[in-house]
């Protein structure tokens, strides 16, 4: 299911300016475009094999700048949770809310919610990554430019 | 080069305040240069810890505190980096000295936090986090650090108790802190049993919301001791910063590496060893914080923070005999955002003058100040303070 996806079948190479456009999966807007159709991108270190979501221009472990980009498993692990008593205004409706750091099968961790009750997950516990649009509620608090970018969720497996 | 040294410090009582940012700055100018001259004959720069414009609807922090202390004529300015803005502004200042570029450089921190209320800070310390995955699924400050708890108990074999036994430590510290918001003891039982903010954080595992402004005068030795007696001065001998990934997922859960390297940048500039320090303030904002840091800085084993809470000669081979957060530490002294810093480096100067009163750990030399922005160490700068 991971697979890279090479441009000009040289890949992985540093972005150019030119690459970076809102279609990129480098760009928020590309990201969050792929995610809509229900591509979660992250991005690979060609140097020290790094995996991160988003995809990003230069590696954090190592630095380095050849990043390929790889569609990311849906399925993870949760490696640490909690449940926030009193969110922000903008998800009061749905409190309280389960959170996790989960860890994807790729290695890249992203934390997200968890559409469980606290007690019904805990550290280790299978997830899976779904992809929603955002509530009325949530578009409200919701930047312009961010109001059709989706929203992960994780759910127990 | 010039040895920097702290000449003076000043601050507002920490807490919920009637004033505003500007007149808690005042009150921190007012005692910081109760004994020294005008800062406009001897203030070659400075800097403003802030964290948020959201508070207060004001940013210019620089200008308007430079033009609040008659220094209308010196470059200021703003400095962030969330809860690590006291340190960075510190930080500028040491350097500006050791530099040569300046003699004398007023490093402050203000954060009006209870102007907003409880949501107000909720939101405006939220962003901090990342926006595009963190901010953007609700969560919070507390629950940032919940992750880290939970997941440090469930490695290190912690439990609730001990955290709140930390809370109990930094607590009856602040009952002995004229400076601090709370002034009074409480039990492990008032911690355990207050209501859940985000598990296994409760109430009283959190630092509050505070109001408060901190100044912090750092000079040449030798402009110094124009001013003042040398014993009234301490030295910033070792300074150290680090970051890390801005989103929590991506970093190691139970060893804040950017802390580390900032302690240990601090430590090679000092050329001083974990175990010669004697008092140290680390970046208490939620108990599970105070474990991972004393690891990470070198005063505890790994898998044995926890053990902060305890008397140092109670606690497992290995650890320092450092005394914690004899301030109270952000829990209990209080946690003005981007006046922390500044406060942490009070209680160091305080402690290293003879002046921390009952307070006072006896004989301390060498201290370390370690103050972290976003959630624990996003942002870490430390400082190595010592006794002249
Ligand atoms: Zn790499």
């Amino acid at each position: 299911m991971t697979g890279r996806e090479r441009g000009d079948g040289e890949s992985p190479r540093r972005v150019k300016p030119e690459d970076l456009t809102a279609e990129s999966p480098f760009t928020l807007p590309g990201f969050f475009a792929a995610l809509s159709d229900g591509r979660l991108l992250g991005g690979r270190c060609d140097e020290c094999e790094q995996a991160f979501v988003p995809p990003r221009p230069a590696c954090y472990a190592c630095g380095s700048r050849e990043i390929a980009v790889e569609e990311q498993p849906r399925e993870g692990t949760i490696l640490t949770n909690t449940e926030v008593a009193r969110p922000a205004p903008a998800f009061a409706a749905d409190a309280p809310l389960t959170i996790a750091i989960v860890e994807l099968d790729s290695g890249v961790r992203l934390t997200g919610r968890v559409a469980a009750d606290y007690e019904e997950v805990e550290i280790g516990t299978p997830v899976e990554l779904t992809v929603r649009e955002l509530t009325d509620q949530e578009k409200e608090f919701a930047l312009d430019h961010e109001e059709e970018w989706p929203l992960h969720v994780f759910e127990p497996a | 080069m010039p040895d920097p040294v702290i000449l003076s410090v000043g601050a507002s009582p920490v807490g919920d305040s009637e004033l505003t940012g500007r007149d808690l700055f005042s009150v921190a100018l007012a005692e910081a240069f109760e004994n020294l001259p005008d800062p406009a004959g001897i203030v070659d720069a400075l800097y403003v810890g802030n964290q948020s414009e959201s508070y207060e609807h004001q940013i210019m922090y620089g200008t308007l505190l430079a033009e609040w202390a008659g220094l209308r004529h010196v470059p200021a300015e703003r400095v962030e980096g969330c809860a690590a803005a006291g340190a960075l502004a510190l930080r500028h200042a040491v350097r500006d000295v050791r530099s040569g570029q300046c003699d004398v450089v007023l490093a402050c921190g203000v954060e009006k936090m209870t102007a907003g209320g409880t949501a107000g800070a909720t939101e405006a310390l939220s962003a901090a986090f990342d926006r595009a995955l963190e901010q953007r699924s609700g969560i919070t400050a507390p629950s940032q650090y919940a992750l880290l708890a939970e997941r440090y108990c469930h490695e290190t074999g912690a439990t609730e108790e001990e955290l709140a036994r930390v809370a109990v430590k930094n607590h009856s510290n602040a009952a002995r802190n004229p400076r601090a918001q709370y002034q009074s003891e409480i039990d492990a039982e008032t911690v355990l049993e207050s209501p859940y903010v985000a598990r296994p954080l409760k109430l009283f595992d959190c630092a509050p919301v505070s109001d408060g402004a901190a100044a912090v005068v750092i000079a040449s030795e030798e402009v110094a001791a124009t001013l003042v007696d040398s014993e009234e001065t301490v030295r910033a001998s070792g300074v150290g910063a680090g970051s890390n990934n801005l989103a929590v997922a991506e970093r190691d859960l139970t060893f804040v590496e950017g802390a580390h390297r900032a302690a240990r940048g601090a430590y090679e500039e000092a050329g001083v060893e974990a175990s010669e320090i004697d008092v140290a303030e680390v970046h208490d904002a939620f108990t599970v914080c105070e474990p991972l840091l004393a690891e990470a800085v070198g005063f505890a084993p790994r898998r044995a923070g926890v053990e902060c809470a305890l008397e140092p000669g109670e606690r497992s081979d290995g650890w320092s005999d450092v005394e914690l957060s004899t301030s109270g530490g952000l829990k209990a002294r209080g946690h003005p955002i981007g006046a922390t810093g500044l406060y942490q480096a009070i209680e160091a100067y305080e402690q290293l003058t003879g002046r921390a009163g009952d307070r006072q750990v006896e004989g301390a030399k060498r201290a370390l100040c370690v103050n972290e922005g976003g959630v624990a160490d996003a942002v870490t700068v430390a400082h190595v303070l010592e006794a002249t």
